[in-house]
């Protein structure tokens, strides 16, 4: 355990993700900067371009890039969380009460990644009609929310862990 | 607090050092320092045990309740 390599990866892991995270939100954000620059074209990708509710399924896209690019800020505050949190775990000191904020903190922002997602499935769902069915990969996840109640738990489990080893240090 | 260690009074009467106390019960003199400043936050029947055997006392020699 103490010389596991699991600690190394997650670490380079994490750091990859903080940077593909900010291509994500990039990459977004010029896709949203083009539907107003070239609107005809972004209706015709859509495959809308003269239908009577091209516009609204336009604008629609439109939120559904905004709710993506929310999601960006989001993901750095859990994947800086994470990486702090190994950071703990290679000192060999993890238990520690800011890391039961920190998980408490991700639990929370997992939670808005969630609501986020129900949203876009939401929207995706007003949208889609039999002329132009939009299947977007977005909705309620039952393992999403299994993971955010895991991450409650867990933080409740450090918060615990931290003040039992502050008992321990003062026994004598 | 008002769980009161009488360790000090107990040494100066067996003419015993802190030092001395911790070689006999194998317990670290910074550890016993802590117990006889009164900043432990518990103890070990253990080491209760260990004092009281080699002070020759009882655990009520060592600890006294002293209400705030």
């Amino acid at each position: 355990m103490r010389h596991s390599t699991a600690l190394p990866l997650a670490y380079v892991f994490l750091r990859i993700l903080v940077l593909l995270n900010w291509i994500f939100g990039a990459c977004i954000l010029a896709l949203l900067a083009f539907t107003f620059i070239n609107e005809s074209w972004t209706m015709k990708a859509l495959g809308v371009s003269g239908m009577s509710d091209a516009v609204q399924v336009m604008w629609a896209m439109r939120g559904i890039a905004a709710l993506g690019i929310a999601t960006v800020p989001i993901n750095y505050q859990i994947f800086k969380r994470l990486l702090k949190m190994v950071d703990t775990v290679r000192a060999g000191d993890p238990f520690v009460a800011d890391n039961a904020y920190r998980l408490h903190a991700i639990a929370w922002l997992l939670v808005a990644l969630q609501l986020i997602s129900m949203t876009i499935a939401g929207i995706g769902r007003i949208i889609s009609t039999e002329e132009h069915p939009f299947h977007l990969d977005a909705g309620f996840s039952a393992n999403s929310w299994l993971a955010i109640i895991l991450c409650f738990v867990l933080a409740r489990v450090f918060a615990e862990g931290t003040l039992m080893r502050e008992d321990l240090e003062g026994t004598v | 607090m008002a769980i009161a260690v009488k360790l000090d009074d107990l040494l100066h009467e067996r003419r015993m050092t802190l030092t001395e106390l911790a070689e006999r019960i194998d317990i670290t003199l910074a550890n016993l320092s802590i117990l006889k400043t009164g900043k432990a936050r518990a103890i070990r029947f253990s080491t209760l045990e260990a004092i009281c055997t080699v002070l020759a006392c009882q655990p009520g020699d060592l600890l006294e309740y002293r209400p705030d």
